[in-house]
């Protein structure tokens, strides 16, 4: 075993620590939330440039071929600034189904690690939550030339810059995924904000156009396809997850030093400073449970799905108690705008929520 | 990046589970589940050692020229987990792990001859001598006296929480030698043999009904100076050094492993309203979060052994092992009891001759669980309080 970085990944952690650090600046990430569509898109193309978008991508489509402990050392540069660019949705999730669909997609591809195309997932629909095989009430049926989608999708993240969709939908072969451009006649979005200031869409999808050539994947197929895309994007999350809780540390433990209440440095307070270390020892240990879910990834799916599952569980309550706790460390200003540990705290809340909160997950690890 | 373990080891892991099992008397492999403790059987842990010894594994994490296997830091891991997971007892701890490493480390030639040949013998029992009743977390202002006389020591004190010291024939001690210069510097570390004149050994009744914790009374004991190991004054540099000298068994995640799987096994034969424990969904949860915290700190533990490298001081990381550890130790323990529910309350005694006959309605496996969960409260207390590795971690970490 070896838990070091391979000289490739040193180099990439390199490159986006640099980038990163410099680049996406608290007040930087607070002036892209006035921006209409909240992510910057000049970064976005550095993001292709440096080949970040096509680390899954395999070297026969014009990527990487890269593994998912790249993404991993990727991410958790990411989670350390909070970084909300559509990186999961794209590299991870639409980069795998893209790679795994039955129909050649090697345009969309090529423009996906190009940066032109942003791909989100539209599965979730009203009235259910994380519903990961349940029937879907979108519907794809045979008519015009091919087919007509129809439905209500939900929360699509980063919905209002991804230029096509993966609409999940029951189609004559059961469960299908459905690449379908943004703005195709019939598909309405409305866009909205989320906590961490990144955005989403609601999709009303009504008599869509559906040629052959868009369908990626129907039944079994689909189904192990999606669940595969899921759980390694719930591992990004999971990745960016340690990077936040790994930065707040750093932050936690400077203001500590330097913020002066009864005529010491407030880290002279054993209880601050116990307070430190078990935020020291939830991160330690996350890192290892992320390690391991990292090591089940390329297993048999049950196998995979549990570990995945016991991972985002255990890394999830380890993220809630250091941004719950950073947030008390720093006082009053925990609660603000100006500070980072709230900026932090947000967006842990919202990596908790996509694709399996604590709850869902827990029953999945339980099952 | 590789988080593959190394296919070789699955060979070695056969090897090692194949002669363990051949060697491990079910006898004592029966006494060691039943009591599931540390410290079971000091007889039955000598013979364990005996047998191993023989086929020369009773010392393996020990530098081959004393003794040792050889193995690698992975070997010795899925050796150890085979056989926690086989129900064999440890050797005697403060012999094979903490008095030899600091013996053929600092020892002179006649002391490795006469103590590590012992130790890895199994030919007696050791206990350890280092806290006080004034000085448990504060160990560096021990009162403990050593005045030289010649040849000898006379050593006039008292410790206190000396596990097996009534069934040991020598305890490892630190004594002070020096009162004149600062606390650390005036402590040496000093082999006793424990029936000399002088020595007082009291049983402490403890929490769970056994009374293995012991008070030892030195009373104008005289020693020959032969047994200081090592230089005067160095004491505390070398029980640091043996505190230090293996960063990951305070993780105790052989035992957290072992004791999580017979509390899935607990669950699944425990019935409540008809059903097995393990449906009910409270226990579900709790035995799937217990289980990501185990398996977290088992990767905690593989980082260590791997030698990942680190931004924190490396301290802070065995600290983090042992908070979990120990953690573990009593949340684990705490759901068996929880899964027996009421029956958890019979007492049971820790006599053979008083054991409980097992039938239906008291199952062997309910015994002993309430007693080891008992002293599992003592697992955020000893080899430094919770509160000790957490101010080790906020220095050590954060400069704090």
């Amino acid at each position: 075993m070896d838990f070091n970085l391979s000289d490739l990944q040193r180099m990439l952690l390199d490159s986006a620590e640099r980038f990163i650090g410099d680049h996406y600046s608290l007040e930087h990430r607070r002036a892209l939330r006035d921006t209409a569509d909240g992510i910057d898109h000049s970064a976005w193309q550095t993001f292709a440039e440096l080949g970040w978008l096509a680390i899954l991508v395999p070297e026969e489509l014009g990527g990487l071929g890269g593994a998912m402990t790249d993404v991993a050392v990727l991410a958790g540069a990411l989670g350390n600034r909070c970084v909300r660019e559509p990186f999961t949705g794209t590299a991870v999730l639409a980069a795998t189904i893209l790679a795994g669909a039955q129909s050649a997609q090697d345009a969309v591809v090529e423009s996906l690690v190009a940066g032109q195309a942003r791909i989100a997932l539209a599965h979730d629909e009203p009235g259910e939550r994380y519903a990961d095989s349940a029937p879907r009430h979108s519907a794809l049926v045979a008519g015009g030339p091919g087919f007509v989608l129809s439905g209500q999708k939900m929360m699509v993240l980063d919905g209002p810059t991804a230029t096509h969709f993966i609409v999940t939908a029951q189609g004559p072969e059961g469960l299908t995924l459905v690449l379908v451009e943004d703005g195709a006649d019939g598909v309405a979005r409305s866009d909205y904000a989320l906590y961490d200031d990144s955005r989403a869409s609601d999709l009303t999808l009504s008599g869509v156009t559906v040629g052959a050539g868009q369908i990626l994947a129907t039944g079994e197929a689909a189904q192990a396809l999606l669940s595969l895309a899921l759980d390694r994007a719930r591992v990004t999350l999971a990745a960016q997850s340690v990077g936040s809780m790994e930065a707040e540390l750093e932050i936690c433990s400077a203001y500590l030093k330097e913020r002066q209440q009864f005529g010491h440095p407030i880290g002279k307070f054993q209880a601050l400073q116990h307070i430190m270390a078990d935020m020291f020892v939830a991160t330690h240990q996350a890192r290892s449970m992320l390690y391991f879910a990292l090591s089940r990834l390329e297993q048999p799916a049950s196998v995979r799905e549990r570990a995945v599952a016991l991972a985002r569980v255990h890394i999830a309550e380890a993220a809630q108690l250091v941004s719950r706790q950073s947030i008390q460390l720093h006082g009053g200003y925990g609660v603000t705008d100006e500070y980072e540990v709230s900026h932090h705290y947000r967006r842990q809340l919202v990596l908790e929520k996509q694709f399996g909160d604590i709850g869902f997950s827990l029953a999945r690890a339980s099952a | 990046m590789d988080l593959a373990i190394d296919r070789e080891l699955d060979d070695f892991r056969a090897m090692v589970r194949e002669a363990i099992a051949e060697m491990l008397p079910p006898r004592i492999a029966e006494l060691q589940k039943a009591h599931g403790g540390i410290n079971s059987g000091h007889a039955e842990t000598l013979e364990w050692t005996r047998i191993l010894n023989e086929r020369g594994w009773s010392v393996p994490h020990w530098p081959a020229e004393y003794g040792g296997t050889g193995w690698s830091p992975m070997q010795l891991y899925v050796f150890n987990d085979e056989a926690s997971k086989a129900w064999a007892p440890d050797t005697c701890w403060g012999a094979t792990h903490m008095c030899g490493p600091v013996i053929y480390t600092f020892g002179s030639d006649a002391q490795k001859e006469t103590f590590l040949t012992a130790f890895r013998e199994g030919r007696y029992f050791l206990a350890q001598g280092f806290s006080e009743p004034g000085n448990g977390s504060d160990l560096a202002r021990l009162r403990t006296a050593a005045r030289r006389e010649g040849d000898r020591y006379i050593v006039n004190g008292q410790k206190i929480w000396t596990g097996g010291a009534f069934a040991s024939e020598w305890g490892f001690f630190l004594v002070r030698t020096n009162p004149d210069v600062k606390p650390q510097a005036g402590i040496s570390f000093l082999m006793i043999k424990l029936d000399s004149p002088g020595v007082t050994i009291r049983r402490i009744p403890q929490i769970n009904g056994d009374a293995d914790l012991c008070e030892v009374f030195l009373d104008n004991v005289e020693v020959p100076a032969e047994n200081l190991i090592g230089e005067e004054g160095m004491g505390w540099t070398y029980a640091k050094f043996l505190l230090d000298h293996e960063r990951t068994t305070s993780s105790f995640i052989f035992y957290n492993k072992r004791e999580l799987a017979r509390a899935k096994a607990l669950a699944a034969a425990e019935l409540i309203d008809g059903k097995p424990a393990a449906e009910h969904p409270e226990f579900r949860s709790r035995i799937t979060r217990l289980e990501a915290e185990v398996t977290a700190l088992e990767w905690s533990v593989l980082r260590e052994l791997a030698n990942e490298e680190f931004k924190y001081d490396r301290t802070a990381a065995a600290s983090t092992l042992k908070v979990v550890g120990s953690r573990l130790q009593q949340a684990v323990t705490e759901l068996q009891v929880d899964l027996l529910g009421p029956r958890a309350l019979r007492f049971h005694a820790f006599e053979p001759e008083d054991r409980v006959d097992a039938g239906p309605l008291w199952p062997t496996h309910a015994e002993g669980r309430t007693a080891n969960a008992l002293i599992a409260r003592a697992s955020t207390i000893y080899g430094g309080t919770l509160q000790v590795q957490k101010g080790i971690i906020s220095k050590l970490a954060f400069g704090l």
